[in-house]
């Protein structure tokens, strides 16, 4: 009863308001807006949290009031900030007009068209506005792509005063052993979540930055996790994980469970989960230290914000309305409005300096925590899932040597994302139906000293396709045609084929061959065939079967010597001793796929 | 006496084994109605809207239930309009749906014609693929003629009843049972072939449609994956199954998890009272489908 008196208490208020600034809209007028009067259709993506939407109908409300000659007709539905960018990339055309996400998507949307950057003077306004920390995370590289909606994005501890007395709450250790004594868990995300679990090697300073152009793709990392402050980290954060207490969750509703918990790290979207929940025990802090080898380590964490972002459009009087409302949301108005209805944490400079923000307790606590916080740039979507993985290899880990593999096979994984020398770059390779894989893995070449591609045999069945690509990329490739991004090559006979490859830089245009024979890989035969000492190599084809054959009959008497090698060298050759003809005659020499050799008569 | 002896003997084992069965069902009975209770005893808690550690509310009430049907200021919880998204694709694809497979087992049944066999076997050899292989391609091409988000009812309506001729394997079945003399009698008579399906076969079939109509309408009924994708974060597309999803996210839940059970009793009540009344088709047409004649 009482939340629907608000609301038509709210809608009343909106209504005056309406009629209010209408009645001295021209009084107030600033700038000279009309010519962007008229009625735009528009869709936003707002948190889906209870009460957001009706904030934001109220808000738009006060700016089409502001703005007499503008008309919105808002569609506002309620997306989850984890959701708004997927469904964006989903289809750019099909999303929302304006739309809330968290910071780590920005990457995704700017590379998807998603975002329309900010003209110079609107950018220049939302850099004063705002704290830095907050437009840094609106940024890729120079260009501010949205627009800082809050800066709460962060987690600190709640706890239960009932369970953790005040003097342990500087220390994990003793909060874990208070959490064992009283029964309770101890919640914190660490084998689900990433986000969660970097405090612990942030807490040693380790760091994990990314840079990325200004397309929004990454080009490198500076990551330090694997490293002697890592193994440290690793073993503080067993301290938990090893516990009886240990609860792999970041659910404020953890404290109302069966077996409920002491403390949860969460962040200030579950505020009112706790207060309802301890009443009187509610506390809210930084995280506390963990002790190493005697050292003490602050946990630290990541501090980000949620972003507001509008679509490119193809209307321009559309597109500076919708410049205009975003900033008006995002604005220092708006922001209060939602720190006093929601407890959004502002980014807006003077929001945050007011006296409810100040006394504000999760957002005190944040702010306590903040000094730790490393600000979160722009991480690599795969990032999320690769540094799960430590904390699960940790809770199982007993010595130092597995810690130290856990952190070793991160960093292989994200030197993966990246790692690929000039050479591999420059390496021609094959990809195709041949390895029934659906073109998913490359085949890679070797070059010769003339600059010709060579691969091993592959067995191809009839009509398999593929092409020749550089650098395991599509960047350039070339097809059957010879053509840069040809049509695929089409095998026509079924069989073991070495493909030849050669590549013209200056047109950029290929040749791909298929041939029975390779100067690389194949074999042939050398002995004292023919009275010849060992010096002609012999040509030899290979079969459908992966079997190779003299290419014509030698007639041989016994006690001919023979051998069979790869590659013209004796790197690779059979039988191990020679092959010692028995009997005289007119014999083709074949080299079986068991890798034994033969004769057959002609 | 020891003929005695055994025969109580094997009284006493039969009472035994009997207990032991039934200790073994009614357990198995509560494991398998224990969620169902859970959420029918949370979809009556008043005290607060989360998720909590106990069972029995401390407070009941109505007011999860009302949620659902007065108008949400926030209008998170729009069940009205995602309940009648549902019952009309449900319905209308309930419908198409079993006139499509009803014409075609009927066709494949009776009639025989050239590619019958190739057509049937490539019918089977599709069916196996999982449907949502082709979400990404649907969406683009639903998206264009402008039956996703808000239009998605259209869409999805489209999406159940597409392949709907594929799913003839039981009705063919069941005409198979019925005697081909019938058939020719009426067609002696004068009549069509339309007229015999719907004259003559229909009615002594009354199992086998319903039992179509049921299961085409549980499928749009309950389905998530093309009503998620479709809807397109729009609320005024969203089926009852995508809208209570929404419910219950990571910052809903605490707000709204009581209207997700609610709602949950809600959509189960159609389904139930439907099946309740219908169920001694249900079973014939199931079972009549499977003994081929």
């Amino acid at each position: 009863m009482k939340r629907r008196f608000t609301a038509l208490l709210a809608i009343a208020m909106a209504f005056c308001m309406t009629i209010g600034a209408a009645g001295c809209g021209k009084k107030n007028k600033a700038e000279d807006l009309s010519e962007l009067n008229g009625t735009y259709d528009i869709t936003v993506w707002v948190s889906e949290v209870d009460g957001v939407k009706a904030l934001t109908e109220q808000q738009i409300d006060k700016f089409e009031a502001d703005h007499p000659g503008i008309v919105l007709n808002a569609t506002i539905e309620g997306v989850s900030e984890a959701d708004s960018a997927t469904l964006m990339i989903t289809s750019v055309e099909d999303g929302a007009d304006i739309f809330c996400f968290a910071q780590d998507q920005l990457a995704r949307l700017v590379m998807a068209g998603a975002l329309q950057p900010l003209g110079q003077a609107t950018a220049e306004e939302v850099r004063n506005m705002n704290d830095e920390g907050a437009v840094r995370s609106a940024s890729v590289g120079d260009t501010i792509y949205c627009y800082p909606l809050t800066a709460d994005n962060g987690y600190f501890m709640y706890y239960d005063k009932s369970v953790i007395p005040e003097s342990d709450l500087d220390s994990l250790e003793k909060i874990i052993a208070d959490c064992e004594k009283a029964g309770k868990m101890f919640s914190m995300e660490l084998e689900t979540s990433a986000w969660y679990n970097a405090a612990f090697f942030f807490g040693t300073g380790c760091v994990s930055e990314w840079t990325t152009d200004e397309n929004g793709g990454f080009v490198s990392v500076n990551d330090t996790f694997n490293s002697d402050k890592g193994l440290i980290a690793l073993k503080g954060m067993q301290k938990l994980l090893k516990s009886s207490s240990y609860n792999s969750s970041s659910s404020t509703s953890d404290f109302a469970a069966a077996v409920p918990s002491a403390v949860v790290i969460s962040g200030t979207w579950g505020l009112a989960d706790v207060k309802a929940a301890l009443g009187d025990n509610f506390g809210a802090t930084d995280l506390p230290s963990f002790t190493v080898d005697g050292k003490e380590y602050h946990l630290g964490s990541f501090s980000g914000n949620k972003l507001l972002g509008v679509k490119p459009q193809v209307d321009k009087k559309r597109a500076a309305v919708l410049q205009k409302l975003a900033l008006y949301l995002t604005g220092e108005e708006c922001q209060v409005q939602r720190f006093e209805s929601k407890g959004w944490g502002p980014s807006n400079k003077k929001a945050m300096a007011s006296e409810a923000v100040q006394k504000d307790v999760a957002l005190s606590a944040l702010g306590q925590q903040n000094k730790y916080a490393i600000p979160q740039g722009q991480i690599h979507g795969s990032w999320w899932d690769i540094a799960k993985v430590y904390a699960v290899s940790a809770k199982t880990a007993t010595t130092d040597a597995e810690l130290k593999k856990a952190l070793q096979d991160y960093q292989d994984t994200i030197s993966g994302l990246f790692a690929m020398s000039v050479d591999e770059k420059e390496a021609w390779s094959i990809i195709g139906s041949m390895n029934g894989d659906g073109w998913s893995t490359d085949i890679s070449m070797i070059c010769d000293s003339k600059g010709v591609w060579h691969s091993d045999a592959i067995k191809f069945e009839k009509f398999d396709e593929f092409k020749a690509r550089q650098g395991k990329s599509w960047t350039v490739n070339i097809g059957g045609d010879g053509k840069a991004d040809g049509s695929n090559f089409v095998v026509e006979e079924p069989g073991y084929y070495f493909v030849k490859f050669t590549y013209d830089k200056d047109s950029n245009s290929g040749k791909i061959e298929l041939e029975k024979s390779s100067d690389i890989y194949g074999f042939t035969v050398i002995g004292s065939i023919n009275g010849d000492g060992w010096t002609i190599d012999l040509p030899m084809e290979i079969a459908a079967d992966g079997s190779w054959k003299t290419t014509e009959a030698y007639t041989m008497a016994k006690g001919v010597e023979f051998k069979v090698r790869q590659g013209k060298n004796w790197d690779v050759a059979y039988p191990s001793s020679n092959f010692v003809v028995e009997a005289d005659g007119t014999y083709f020499i074949k080299l079986n796929a068991d890798l034994t050799v033969e004769l057959i008569a002609k | 006496m020891s003929d005695n002896r055994k025969h109580m003997g094997m009284k006493a084992k039969t009472t035994i084994g009997n207990t032991v069965i039934y200790i073994i069902l009614v357990l198995m009975s509560i494991i398998w109605l224990i969620p169902f209770v859970c959420i029918v005893f949370e979809s009556f808690r008043g005290e607060n809207t989360g998720q909590v550690g106990y069972l029995i509310p401390k407070q009941w009430s109505w007011a999860n239930y009302k949620a659902l049907f007065v108008e949400d200021p926030d209008k998170t919880v729009q069940f009205m309009l995602w309940y009648k998204n549902t019952f009309i694709i449900a319905a209308v694809s309930s419908l198409i749906h079993t006139f499509i497979v009803l014409c075609t087992s009927y066709t494949l049944s009776r009639m025989r014609f050239r590619g019958r066999k190739a057509l049937m076997n490539i019918m089977l050899v599709l069916g196996m693929f999982p449907g949502f292989i082709t979400m990404i391609v649907l969406y683009t091409i639903l998206s264009k003629i402008g039956w996703t988000g808000a239009g998605s009812v259209p869409g999805l309506i489209l999406i159940y009843t597409a392949s709907a001729a594929m799913g003839y394997y039981v009705s063919k079945g069941f005409f198979d049972t019925v005697p081909r003399s019938l058939d020719e009698a009426a067609r002696i008579d004068g009549a069509t072939r339309a007229q015999v399906l719907f004259r003559i076969t229909l009615p002594m079939a009354k199992p086998i449609v319903i039992y179509q109509i049921l299961t085409a309408f549980m499928a749009p009924w309950g389905d998530f994956i093309f009503a998620k994708y479709i809807a397109h974060g729009t609320s005024a597309g969203m089926t009852v199954a995508v809208g209570m999803q929404n419910l219950i996210t990571k910052s809903n839940n605490s707000a709204h998890y009581t209207h997700f059970c609610a709602a949950g009793v809600v959509v189960a009540i159609p389904i139930t009272v439907l099946f309740m009344f219908l169920q001694k088709y249900y079973v014939e047409g199931v079972t009549g489908g499977a003994v081929k004649g």
